[in-house]
């Protein structure tokens, strides 16, 4: 026989060859056949194969939540109202509610609408329709609704993927997930981190501000927001040692240096402030216990003090201190400053407040779903699924040898079943799916559909006595393979609406797409191979 | 050598009614399981925590299993998995992060295993997420199975061999239901999937026989031998692969696993019944009778 008409013989088997040496390249020669780092750059790969593990298999923690607020829809159109309107409802809202300037929002949507939002949990709905009715906004229109709207959402999750990053844990990621009745979540992913420890970044709105406190005419002290995190602050750098305590260096935007400088020097910060700053901030919380006056510059996250500093002035040679450049009026041509923090936690978590900006909403940690794993547990169920995988597949060998005794039928059957796996994790490595349980339950599903239809084949194939020619041959495989495409048609539509992101389930998703995968591969590529490899066994030639 | 054959069963012995009767006295003493439960407990099957709400902890501790619950507020349920010292606890309280804290409690709480995590895994689901997560899952499960129908009448265009698919696989899904209410595993992710793969795996000896009776020509019965030769063989074989799975998941303390292989197991058993003696005696009173009316 000539090479070419061998191939156009065995084209299906040629191809299943070519199918697992791709896979077995993928999966197991470091670097083979990879897609960009971008899906899972993070996992750092020690394992004997390129495939990535997700959540369940690797450790790590994912958090399900909703966010925590109440929307207005249609307050008005954006064609009846300028700006200072919006701000003006905005203030009413706050001032009715007793809200800070954070808690609320009220901005144009995308469809030219007006809505307002409420950032607490503590407000109810009647409360809000009567804030905005003191704002004279015609709520016949309004809806209040539970939840915030998409723009905060999405601006949400690019915080809390701003805020994982910086916090050094790649990997992680954020996303959004909408239910079929319409509520959505926030999805935070982040591998080896534990539940408390994400849930405390999280919780954290992480909303900074530099808080003068200073004594009064009448001898009082009193406090005033001079610096707000996300607006004033242009650039942060990691933090630093400085003596005894952490410090993040800062700088202040522009168009607030000006002010801020000037508020210094008008508080007497510069002047008789310097260095009058002894309020005791030990273990993260401020003492305002004192006596006598104090000029002290706080740092406050989430209304937290968590460090106190007085101003400084030219204490160490060659180096202008904040006090004396402020006085000078220097300063705010350079406007770069220190935030003080107590230990490098604080100072860590100031830092990635301070870049990833704060979170528009609180997380309603109420109504979530968590799942954490333990690295070293995870490492058990990889090893514990592999080990079902096998046991799995040498079940059904058994139970196919017993069946026919033969092991020209039996034994292909085996090795197609296995490639058809082999075949299935290679793709896994190509795309770098991260692998969950739910894969390893698809996986053995894969193996079971794949059996039953090369059953069918090998059946039909050898119905009625000896196959002897090859128009015989393929008369019978072609009607085996009408079952099997119809058995794979009912699997894959029974698995579609899993595999569909509208309807996402979690975990199941995986499990899905995998089996759906797994029958495409058999009816495509493993189980035409297996009837060549049974023709070439069975008919002479 | 173990070795086994399909053995042929004399269909001619018995009338289509009475091999209609086992599957369907089944299939009722299932629905009235199952509406039997909805009208006293308020559900058809348990639900898990996936859908009920609630919090699961792994934990990895030298405390013996029963003074395992003292440590914890509110008395969990504790499964001891193949592991040493090692139990699956489950709560009905949702505050995952207060039960952390009751287990690592130096006082009161569990005692070390050396120095592993006491916790080793925590999955916890807000009863509101739980609830959210019922609707998806039936509407999958309704999707999946009229989608399923759709493709049984598209295949064989005649409406008793299709509804015969439907019915059976109908009756596939009800059985393994009512074996949770009466076992009391609860339904959660898992066995969803395992119900979705059902609707799958089910029709294919469905398919197989309607094809082999309807499409090839010869006798009712040599064609029913055949395609039952190939189908029992093909359920078999998934049915131990299934057990195989569902039990050594079960002793590994993966109860995603666990919960799929027993589901499969026990839908592929009724499929058994369903397709060879509900499936096949609408063919043949379809082939027999039901042809020239």
């Amino acid at each position: 026989m000539n090479p070419i008409s061998a191939v156009k013989s065995h084209w299906r088997v040629l191809m299943l060859v070519v199918f697992v040496s791709f896979a077995v390249v993928a999966l197991f020669i470091p670097g083979g056949i990879v897609a960009d780092d971008s899906y899972a750059a993070s996992t750092v790969d020690s394992g004997p194969t390129n495939l990535e593990f997700g959540l369940g298999l690797e450790g790590g923690t994912r958090i399900r939540v909703p966010v925590d607020g109440l929307t207005a829809e249609n307050v008005a159109s954006s064609n009846d109202v300028d700006q200072a309107r919006l701000d003006e409802i905005e203030s009413t809202i706050q001032s009715e509610l007793d809200l800070e300037a954070a808690d609320t929002s009220v901005g144009v949507q995308d469809d030219g609408t007006v809505t307002a939002e409420v950032f607490s949990g503590n407000v109810t709905e009647d409360e809000f329709a009567a804030a905005l009715e003191a704002a004279d906004v015609d709520t016949s229109g309004t809806t209040i609704r539970e939840g915030v709207t998409q723009n905060t959402r999405d601006d949400m999750i690019q915080t809390i993927q701003t805020k994982i990053n910086a916090a050094g844990l790649s990997g992680g990621t954020a996303y959004e997930q909408t239910t079929p009745d319409g509520n959505h979540y926030i999805v935070v992913e982040v591998p080896n981190m534990g539940a408390e420890e994400l849930r405390q970044l999280l919780s954290e709105r992480g909303v900074v501000e530099v808080v003068a406190y200073y004594p009064t005419a009448d001898g009082n002290q009193t406090n005033e927001t001079v610096l707000t995190g996300e607006e004033d602050i242009a650039k942060v750098d990691p933090p630093e040692q400085q003596g005894g305590s952490y410090v993040v260096p800062v700088q202040v935007r522009d168009s607030a240096a000006d002010t801020f400088q000037q508020r210094m020097n008008d508080l007497n910060f510069t002047t008789d402030g310097v260095g009058m700053c002894s309020l005791d901030s030990e273990g993260g919380t401020v003492d305002f216990d004192h006596e006598g006056e104090q000029y002290c510059l706080l740092t406050v996250v989430d209304d937290e003090p968590i460090a106190a500093h007085s101003m400084g002035d030219d204490t160490r040679p060659g180096q202008t201190g904040l006090a004396t450049s402020m006085r000078n009026e220097e300063w705010a041509n350079d406007p770069s400053f220190w935030m003080g923090a107590q230990n490098q936690q604080d100072a860590q978590s100031l830092s990635i407040n301070l870049r990833a900006g704060s979170l528009r909403a609180p997380l309603d940690f109420e109504n979530d779903q968590i799942y954490s794993i333990e690295a070293a547990h995870a490492d058990d169920f990889k090893q514990y699924s592999l080990l079902i995988g096998l046991l799995s597949v040498v079940t059904v060998s058994g139970v196919v040898y017993g069946r026919y005794t033969d092991a020209r039928v039996a034994l292909p059957m085996i090795v197609t079943a296995i490639a058809e796996v082999v075949i299935l994790l290679g793709f896994a490595a190509v795309i770098r799916m991260p692998l969950d349980l739910s894969h390893v339950a698809g996986f053995i599903a894969v193996v079971g559909t794949g059996v039953d239809d090369l059953v069918i084949i090998a059946d039909e194939v050898m119905a009625e006595g000896d196959v002897n020619s090859r128009r015989v041959f393929q008369s019978r495989f072609r009607k085996a393979f009408w079952v099997v495409g119809a058995a794979a048609a009912t699997t894959i539509v029974a698995m579609a609406p899993l595999a569909s992101p509208w309807l996402s389930l979690g975990d199941l998703q995986g499990f899905a797409i995998f089996t759906i995968l797994g029958v495409l591969v058999g009816v495509l590529v493993t189980r035409p191979a297996y009837g060549d490899i049974l023709r070439a066994l069975l008919t002479d030639r | 050598m173990a070795y086994f054959d399909v053995p042929e069963i004399e269909y001619n012995r018995y009338s289509n009614r009475q091999l209609v009767a086992v599957p369907l006295a089944v299939l009722a003493v299932a629905l009235l399981v199952l509406s039997g439960s909805f009208l006293v407990y308020g559900t058809p099957v348990p639900l898990g925590m996936d859908f009920a709400g609630g919090t699961e902890l792994t934990v990895q501790t030298t405390t013996p299993a029963d003074e395992i619950p003292s440590a914890f507020d509110e008395e969990p349920g504790v499964t001891a998995t193949s592991s040493e010292n090692q139990y699956i606890l489950q709560f009905t309280s949702t505050d995952s992060e207060a039960l952390r804290e009751q287990a690592t409690d130096g006082n009161t709480g569990l005692e070390q295993d050396g120095d592993t995590e006491i916790v080793q895994a925590v999955s916890s689901t807000s009863a509101s997420f739980g609830q959210q997560s019922q609707q998806p899952a039936l509407l999958a499960i309704a999707v999946a199975f009229v989608g399923m129908s759709a493709i049984a009448f598209l295949l064989f265009r005649t409406f008793v061999p299709s509804i015969a698919i439907v019915i059976s696989a109908f009756s596939d899904l009800v059985i393994p239901l009512a074996f949770m209410r009466v076992t009391g595993i609860p339904l959660s992710l898992g066995t969803v999937a395992g119900l979705l793969m059902l609707i799958g795996y089910s029709v294919d000896s469905d398919i197989l026989l309607n094809n082999h009776v309807l499409r090839r020509s010869g006798d009712f019965y040599e064609s029913t031998y055949r395609a039952m030769r190939t189908g029992v063989t093909m359920t078999v074989t998934s049915m131990v692969a299934m057990l195989v799975m569902g039990i050594a998941a079960f002793l590994f303390g993966i109860d995603l696993l666990a919960s799929i292989g027993t589901i499969l197991f026990v839908g592929l058993a009724a499929d058994l019944m369903n397709t060879y003696m509900l499936n096949l005696s609408l063919l043949r009173w379809y082939k027999f009778e039901g042809v020239r009316s």
